[in-house]
């Protein structure tokens, strides 16, 4: 007789979307979670009355949330309360221009008028098509089961039109936003997304060139920090019984004849369960939790091919002034070419580069409660994207001086005097995130996303290699990103139903 | 004639290929060759 019936390791999105599901079921279900606090990437923390945000700094395509509170017998706002923010984002370019996009499409055509007549033409049919792609698709694929070719065959046959859409995922990303534009702040302005999916424009998937488009349905922020999304399902899943605790560091899966049957502890206690559901990247989860010992030949060979998505050090700063900025979030941009040279030429140099992007958040613009009264927060990427290991130096060592660079790019785009408004400051790196989330090398988008990652060549939500361990998050299909982590925990969920319910 | 179209077909296809690459952009290369490491793994990948 087992402890639970489901027990999940990790309280990411993916991991607690999975435990709410399985627990609204029936199943007696526990998450483990190694953190003093729940929600991995997506979460909040407290310093002297600020509340910054770990990672994750907005929802975009908030489809998957609505479907799971709908499937958890509720709606979002039984839950949490989540702010429209707009404009979407404020651009600095490269030769200085400043400039807002609004999420709504009229007016932002307005705009592209004012800023690259030649693209109006491209900006229309970018919207024609990729708006019908968001719609077609979006049930279709984001929340439907995609491990095996036969699974991709049944879902193109009962969905005929997505099937239209297909090539777009064996084109680049920068293929894709070509095709559209041929301004140079147009291109700018769709292509640093595909960072957001932890590759370049060259390299990352074509579908990821519609991420610019996606953002017109409405960004959003919830209220007290990030930490609410996964707060809200933690809340909704534990209305049907499901526990949730925290501080309890998994060792290993407890295995037998290639069957996961429970969870070692770090502090040497076992608990036992009908199925284990793994929210930590699938590498940690077949090398580390499972064992190469307990794997076949193959399995270690496929986990071991996956790259890391890249690491992004994030600085996080409490200000006691307003800072001079127009959205929640504003991108110092750069050329699309130096978004790709910064890549290959800086990143994969083991090079922290001096120019390719910042993204500055500046959280308190929708939620004045995150920080003391008329202080403000602002969590940003410096530069990125920064290599896991800096030729010849390490992190721990480089902390100080990309604090300093960090000021330094304040000053220059945010807050001429930021350092004399500075309350505090404090740099995550790609080293933290790996210490504190479990994320090999920092990457904080789970695996790296390319056309030979994606869909059913992802680690699939139901193992093949070890029988009852299941997978969720950014390491299976969709990768990174709240939305695609929500949705990556329905798919877990419905194929533990399939299996057990 | 469909003996000879067969022996010259795939000459026709790696000439094709080789022309089509020296056109490609430095960037197209680049995502070519990333692509062309990953597919040997694809097999592996399917199942895990």
């Amino acid at each position: 007789m087992s402890d639970y019936d489901v027990i999940v390791v990790g309280a990411g999105l993916g991991g607690l979307t999975t435990a709410a599901l399985a627990a609204k079921s029936g199943m007696k279900t526990l998450v483990l979670e190694q953190s003093d606090i729940i929600g991995g990437c997506c979460s909040t923390f407290e310093v002297d009355g600020y509340k910054f945000d770990v990672g994750a700094s907005i929802v975009e395509v908030i489809q998957p949330l609505e479907r799971l509170f709908e499937m958890l017998g509720g709606k979002i706002s039984d839950y949490l309360e989540l702010i429209p923010c707009d404009p979407i984002y404020s651009f600095i370019t490269d030769d200085g221009q400043r400039f807002s996009i609004p999420t709504d499409i009229d007016e932002t055509t307005e705009l592209v008028k004012r800023i690259a007549p030649e693209d109006v033409e491209g900006w229309h049919r970018f919207c024609d098509k990729g708006l019908s792609m968001i719609e077609e698709m979006m049930d279709a694929v984001m929340l439907s089961p995609m491990n095996t070719f036969s699974e991709a065959m049944q879902l193109g046959m009962k969905n005929p039109q997505i099937l239209k859409f297909a090539p777009t995922f064996a084109r680049t990303h920068q293929g894709v936003i070509r095709s559209f534009y041929k301004n140079p702040v147009m291109l700018q302005s769709a292509a640093f997304q595909s960072y957001f999916a932890g590759a370049p424009p060259e390299l990352g998937s074509g579908v990821f060139g519609y991420i610019a488009l996606s953002e017109h349905l409405g960004i959003y922020y919830p209220r007290g920090g990030m930490i609410g999304i996964p707060n809200g399902i933690a809340k909704a899943g534990m209305d049907y019984g499901l526990e949730i605790k925290v501080n309890q560091k998994v060792e290993k899966l407890l295995m037998e004849n290639g069957t996961a049957f429970g969870v070692k502890l770090e502090n040497g206690s076992e608990i036992t369960a009908k199925l284990v559901v793994s929210n930590l990247n699938a590498q940690v989860t077949y090398l580390k939790l499972v064992g190469p010992h307990n794997l076949p030949g193959w399995a270690v060979k496929a986990i071991a091919s996956y790259s890391n998505s890249m690491p992004c050090p994030m600085i996080y700063v409490g200000l006691d002034k307003k800072p001079d900025l127009e959205a929640h979030h504003t991108i110092v941009t750069s050329s699309l070419e130096s978004m790709n040279d910064v890549w290959n030429n800086f990143y994969k140099m083991g090079i922290i580069p001096e120019t390719a992007m910042s993204l500055v958040c500046w959280p308190t613009e929708a939620d004045p409660s995150l920080a003391p009264e008329g202080r403000h927060i602002l969590n940003f990427l410096c530069n990125a994207p920064a290599p896991y290991a800096p030729k010849g130096d390490n992190w721990d060592r480089l902390k100080g001086w990309y604090k300093d660079a960090a000021i330094k790019e304040l000053e220059t785009y945010v807050l001429p005097d930021a350092r004399d408004h500075i309350e505090y400051i404090q740099v995550s790196t790609p080293l933290d995130f790996e210490r504190r989330l479990l994320h090999p090398e920092g990457g904080i988008y789970g695996l790296f996303s390319d056309m030979t990652t994606l869909a059913m060549f992802r680690p699939r939500s139901r193992s093949k290699a070890v029988k009852n361990l299941y997978l969720t998050g950014s390491s299976t299909h969709l990768g990174g990103g709240v939305p695609t982590t929500v949705a990556s925990g329905i798919v877990t969920a419905k194929y533990i139903l399939k299996d057990f319910g | 004639m469909i003996k000879n179209l067969k022996k010259v077909l795939p000459v026709l296809v790696l000439v094709g290929m080789v022309a089509a690459w020296f056109q490609a952009s430095e960037s197209t290369r680049r995502y070519l060759k990333h692509i062309g490491k990953q597919v040997p793994y694809l097999p592996y990948r399917y199942f895990i």
